[in-house]
């Protein structure tokens, strides 16, 4: 896997652009702010592209059929499933995970809210919380409580620290309005 | 060594009383004096370690990743009962990228739960293990899988409990479906039966909850050629490293099981697991590093379940108090060895003269049960509960008040042993007070909308929680005066790093962020597995100890080093603290450069003479659409009796998600499985459905937070499992009290709730 | 999981010549990888739509109604005020169906051509009658999802929660291919598999829907949408009403109620609508159209309780109307 990115190959607009695959293909996509590259089959998921060749196991595989959310990243800031998310079809997007959060050594203020308020407990289904969490408020600066609970219905937690997931959620848009 | 004795020690495990060795050296701790004040203790603290957990950088056993690792796929049973009789997997050997397979005609003997082999000769559930392959990639090995030809022969079946247990169903085993798992008999109930003023039955009913934990049961393993590691996702490495040596004869000394972080243990990843013992063998077949992880398929085929229950309550009144009860219980086991006890909570929780209780285990032909938060006493209480307020109802007693009747005494019923403490009077009072139960009446009052009704109710929950020995923990300073706590244990999600911190600095006199805690290790001291609610109370009374020991030796060599008498030095916010002098502990430490101070404590046997228990009572308020069936649970107060609490935040945590984890198995949560085919046709994240972030209320969460001194040095007990068993009675009550309907199976869906309003056309 | 290539087209007209056999076009994917996984579809290539200009998001445009594209994100029309004021109906329909993600993922043209969830279907060790098996093990089996009005071999039930209400709306959806276009009703659009027809729709191979399109006068309806779950997010409807009507001097014209859960195709009955028109939408009256609309009702073992669910809900949508 090579950092840097490689420009797309631009198509001429009256060729047909051919099927590519079965067989791996290269892709080139921005993963947390950098230029990533790949070989891998059609059929791959983001989230297998995440957590093999790049090596971003941050992202959970819970379900792999797109029912829990673990797998939760934003592809142009929305939150989508990587599980059900075929990573050739992110070629050229730009792909977020819990990994990009922090800068600097800096957490990110839902993840520091998420700490404040003990709002995981096993903490597998914490990153896709997060990324779900952060979305929002990249959208809605002063969101409402039930926009909160709305954000993360698509993350299951077993757990049971939903509650905390809401505080946690409302308490990073209260201190990122500041 | 000198000074060593080896002790009785009775420790409660999951609703039963074993009886354990403990060694034990020098002497206890007293309990902390009443009144003392704490800087760690009783203290609202992060999680040591959050930034890991929300950075994604947590390792989980899915995370481990090694050189040269291969990845192994099982290939499970497609019928719920067959015989094996023959294998050919030459083709999936021979597909390129295959390194290894794995049957019952080939593989190494390796005993698991009392088999020989992992691969059964008559395969019984749909799941059960036939093969498995190991390849170079996930793809290759399921491909594989597609490649091995199974010749079975096909044996009647039965997967659900009410079949099984009549005549006409097949007989499974030599003795047949139904087994004695346990009976008690207290006074005379038939005749209090006959002296009664009332008698009220029921049949309730309780569907396979499945756990679910988010991730999956899984192990890496690695061989040397010397030792055996096994990363896995457990809650008792020990007693999976025990698992593993019966299943590979290895010494103990060449097998070491991590688990750093885990995804969640809800009481199925007790032990070892077909999954980890392949991947073991594999990894020394091959020389390779193995990962064997299941998929949510698998995992809920194959990883265990609560088990369904079919309970026939009989229960009598006379002069306003209960006097017999009468409880038998069927549990599907599926092909588990042992069951969950439903009538533990008939057993223990009040006090009433007559009794008789029997509880039954079914075989079937469906994934073995396995501990699930509270097993039995989940699906007791929402039995029993649900219906001492018939009894109520039907006597005119407001049911709290029958309760408090039967709550008060401090006696264990089934040992006649005094309680070190028990505090559910006051339970009682707080959650009263905190829903209303004032305002609760009979028939319910009007909701939010002309066709909704709404209601109060409650249950109240008894559970073991002591603890006990055998658990150590060693406590060392390092040169720089950082200290590493060891212990025998693993954290689950409970928060068990940050709270065993706590005890540490406290104990030391130490800041928290200069404890480092090393756990999920065997190569650590011993601890007990996290489940039974029994970690807290087992090993940190463990580390208090260890603490100490490591804080009067480093005193002793503190006085050396500062030349002063020991008596006048002490430990105070990180400084050694003389008349007149503070010196920090790292300049102490420096100069003792790599003389290494490590302080070891135990964990002390329970008092021979005492009932450790802890109680507590949730309370909840519903609406019920009485159109539509569906319940909105709107407020569950949550009040418990566990001891002390070390560390209020965490604790709430727990009990949010017990909470919350009841509401599933209250109201949605349920394995559908068809019959005729034997298939689970839920065993996903889609139609198995565990509650969303919707389906929450709003949880009141409230402790007597009285240290149990009588029960160990910390005086606190468990709490993983306390707020899992009253939920679903409390909501069943309360839907009572709405609508003057009884629901007597749970989960309590839309459906059941509109056919038990007896609308349906 | 069977290999495929994949294309990725910046025109819709190359991406009709790339539909052709053994290719299936694909969107957010939300539905079609897990067929692909399970097996139930086995392409050799996907050709990916995305890439495709124009077809995204909504135009409203006087004289000509409102044109949604068929790969507008779910999630634009849900969090869409000036939609929402619009076509209200579209919204409500969407804010309970799956989740942000999935809404984020999933389009228009997806949503309407998404397979049943049936759990025999989606099992890939179940050959149920759908898949060209002999029977439907549903009807005797497990079917408390199951469908309770309208089935024929197969008792699965269809699955999305925006065509019933597009329906409501009395929605066309124009489908391209490379010989041509047409334009369907979208309540035509849909087929109960019965016979040699084992299917859910009817859009032929090479075809794709294009867009979706409500006239001027349907949007001057009035329009509920309710749907039952068994858990309060997150599940596929037990029941859900689309109803919707024009309302002038209290009284009810036009009646359209369709129900989704409860058939294999997005159910509606035209006589209980026409004993709707002129009516002041009380409850008699209300119940009384429910009572007609699942007059034919069929409950199996496990779903007698959706007769009752959906009667109680198209009374209140109905009453809705007029509130």
């Amino acid at each position: 896997m090579g950092a840097d990115s490689i420009p797309r190959c631009s198509i001429p607009s009256n060729d047909m652009p051919p099927f590519r695959g079965p067989d791996a293909v290269d892709i080139s996509l921005t993963v947390n702010g950098q230029g990533a590259t790949a070989h891998l089959r059609p059929q791959r998921s983001l989230l297998e592209l995440l957590r093999g060749p790049l090596g971003l196991t941050g992202t959970k595989l819970v379900c792999n059929a797109g029912n829990c959310g673990a797998c939760t990243v934003l592809v142009d800031d929305r939150p989508v499933y990587s599980c059900i998310t075929l990573a050739v079809a992110c070629e050229g997007k730009r792909v977020e995970t819990i990994e990009g959060l922090s800068k600097d050594g800096e957490l990110h203020p839902v993840q520091e809210a998420f700490i404040d308020h003990d709002a995981y407990q096993c903490g597998f289904c914490t990153p896709g919380q997060v990324m779900s969490i952060v979305a929002l408020l990249r959208t809605k600066g002063k969101p409402t409580e039930d926009d909160m609970r709305r954000a993360v219905t698509g993350n299951l937690c077993r757990c049971g620290a939903y509650v905390n997931i809401v505080k946690a959620g409302m308490s990073a848009a209260r201190r990122a309005t500041k | 060594m000198a000074g060593l004795r080896v002790v009785k020690s009775r420790d409660e495990f999951e609703g039963e009383i074993f009886e354990s060795l403990a060694i034990i050296q020098g002497s206890d701790l007293p309990p902390h004096a009443a009144g003392a004040e704490f800087e760690e203790i009783g203290k609202a603290r992060k999680r040591i370690d959050g930034v890991q957990r929300v950075t994604g950088r947590a390792t989980y056993t899915q995370d481990v990743v090694l050189p040269g690792m291969l990845h192994a796929r099982v290939l499970r049973s497609p019928y719920p009962r067959a015989r094996v009789r023959a294998i050919d997997s030459k083709k999936a050997e021979a597909l390129p990228g295959v390194r290894g397979v794995l049957h019952r005609f080939n593989s190494p003997k390796a005993a698991f739960r009392g088999e020989e082999t992992i691969f059964r000769d008559e395969v019984r559930f749909i799941g059960d293990e036939v093969a498995a392959v190991a390849a170079d990639d996930v793809e290759t090995a399921v491909r594989a899988l597609g490649l091995i030809e199974v010749e079975y022969e096909l044996l009647p079946h039965v997967t659900d409990l009410e079949e099984a247990i009549t005549d006409e169903a097949p007989r499974l085993e030599d003795g047949g479906n139904v087994f004695d798992a346990g009976s008690l008999k207290r006074g005379e109930a038939r005749q209090a039966f006959k002296d009664a003023d009332a008698v009220v039955e029921g049949t309730y009913r309780t569907s396979t909850q499945l756990h679910n934990s988010l991730e999956s049961h899984g192990a890496v393993a690695q061989w040397d050629g010397q030792i055996l590691t096994v990363w896995e996702s457990t809650q008792h490495v020990f007693g999976v490293r025990e698992g593993l040596r019966a299943a590979l004869l290895l010494p103990l000394s060449q097998i070491r099981v991590i688990c750093d972080y885990m995804g969640g243990g809800f009481g199925s990843k007790g032990g070892v697991g077909k999954y980890s013992i392949i991947a073991a063998l594999f990894a020394k077949q091959l020389s390779r590093p193995v990962r064997c992880v299941l998929t949510r398929h698998e995992e809920n085929l194959a990883a265990g379940n609560r088990s369904a229950t079919l309970q026939k309550i009989k229960i009598a009144a006379k002069d306003g108090r209960i006097t017999a009860i009468d409880h038998t219980s069927w549990s599907n086991a599926g092909q588990g060895r042992w069951v969950a006890n439903p009538t533990g909570p008939t057993n223990t929780l009040y006090d009433f003269a007559n009794l008789t209780t029997k509880s039954y285990r079914v075989v079937t032909n469906a994934g073995s049960l396995s501990a699930f938060r509270a097993p039995g006493y989940v699906e007791g209480t929402f039995a029993l509960e649900s219906a001492i307020d018939e009894l109520a109802e039907r006597v005119g007693v407001d049911p709290l008040t029958l309760r408090r009747r039967h709550a008060a005494s401090q006696t264990d019923p089934r040992t006649t042993k005094t309680y070190s403490l028990k505090r559910l009077l006051e339970c009682y009072s707080i959650g009263a007070r905190e829903i209303g139960w004032s305002k609760r009446r009979a028939g319910g009052t009007r909701g939010s909308a002309p066709h909704r009704r709404r209601g109060i109710g409650m249950g109240t929950q008894i559970w073991g929680g002591g603890g006990g020995p055998p658990a150590y923990a060693t406590v060392h300073f390092n040169s720089d005066g950082t200290v590493i706590l060891r212990a025998g244990t693993q954290d689950i999600g409970t928060g068990t790093r940050t709270v065993l911190a706590q005890i540490c600095a406290e104990e030391l006199g130490v800041d928290l962020d200069r404890i480092s805690v090393r756990i999920g290790d065997t190569e650590g001291p011993y601890g007990p597995i996290s489940a039974g609610s029994l970690t807290l109370a087992s090993v940190g009374p463990a580390v208090r100890l260890a603490a100490r020991d490591a804080r009067e030796q480093f005193l002793g060599a503190a006085a050396g080093v500062l030349e002063v008498p020991r008596t006048e030095l002490r430990m105070e916010r990180g400084h050694i603290v003389s008349k007149g002098a503070r010196t920090p502990i790292s300049e102490v430490s420096k100069k003792l450069e790599n003389n290494t101070v490590i302080g070891k404590g135990s964990r002390w046997p329970n008092p021979e003479s005492l009932a450790i228990k802890t109680f507590g009572a949730h309370f909840a308020q519903v609406e019920v659409d009485t159109l539509t069936g569906e319940i909105f649970v709107e407020k569950v107060v949550a009040v418990h009796d566990i001891g002390r609490i070390v560390n209020p935040m965490t604790a709430a945590s727990q009990v949010q998600g017990g909470v919350i984890q009841a509401l599933g198995f209250a109201l949605s949560e349920e394995r559908v499985v068809d019959r005729s085919l034997g298939r689970v046709m839920n065993a996903d994240l889609e139609w198995y459905k565990i509650p969303t972030v919707l389906d929450v209320p709003e949880i009141v969460v409230r402790f007597t937070d009285r240290p149990d001194r009588r029960a160990n040095n910390l005086g606190a007990k468990g709490l993983g499992e306390p707020p899992i068993i009253p939920t679903a009675a409390a909501v069943a009550n309360a839907v009572a009290n709405a609508t003057g309907v009884r629901l007597r199976h749970a989960p309590m869906t839309p459906a059941r709730v509109l056919e038990a309003l007896a609308v349906i056309q | 999981m069977s290999l495929f290539s994949y294309a990725k087209p910046r025109a819709l007209g190359e991406a009709l010549r790339l539909l052709k056999n053994g290719t299936i076009a694909i969107a957010g994917g939300t539905d079609l990888v897990g067929l692909i996984r399970s097996g139930l579809a086995k392409p050799d290539g996907l050709v990916d739509l995305t890439g495709i200009e124009g077809l995204r998001g909504w135009t409203r445009e006087k004289g000509k109604g409102l044109r949604i594209g068929a790969l507008t994100p779910l999630s634009d029309l849900e969090t869409s005020p000036q939609l929402r004021k619009l076509a209200p109906m579209i919204a409500e329909s969407l804010r309970d169906a799956a989740t942000p993600q999935l809404r984020n993922m999933g389009t228009v043209g997806g949503n309407l051509l998404q397979r049943n969830r049936c759990w025999y279907f989606r099992d890939e060790a179940v050959p149920c009658w759908l898949k060209g098996g002999t029977r439907c093990f549903a009807v005797e089996g497990e079917n408390r999802y199951h469908a309770i009005l309208g089935a024929a071999e197969c008792v699965m039930v269809a699955p999305s929660d925006l065509a019933p209400a597009l329906i409501a709306y009395d929605a066309e959806i124009e489908i391209a291919s490379s010989i041509g276009r047409r334009t369907v009703k979208l309540g035509q659009f849909y087929i109960t598999p019965s016979g040699r027809q084992r299917k859910e729709h009817a859009i032929k191979a090479g075809e794709l829907i294009t867009s979706v399109r409500i006239a001027d006068s349907a949007l001057e309806r009035r329009g509920a949408f309710l749907k039952a779950m068994d858990r309060k997010a997150w599940s596929f409807a037990l029941v859900s009403v689309a109803a919707s009507a024009k309302i002038q001097g209290g009284k009810a014209h036009d009646v359209r109620i369709v129900l989704g859960g409860v058939a294999p195709c997005p159910w509606w009955v035209p006589a209980a609508n026409k004993q709707l028109e002129g009516s002041v939408l009380d409850d008699n009256a209300c119940l009384a159209a429910a009572d007609a609309i699942l007059a034919d009702a069929q409950p199996l073992r496990d779903n007698g309780y959706k007769v009752t669910l959906a009667r109680e809900l198209i009374r209140r949508a109905l009453r809705s109307l007029v509130a």
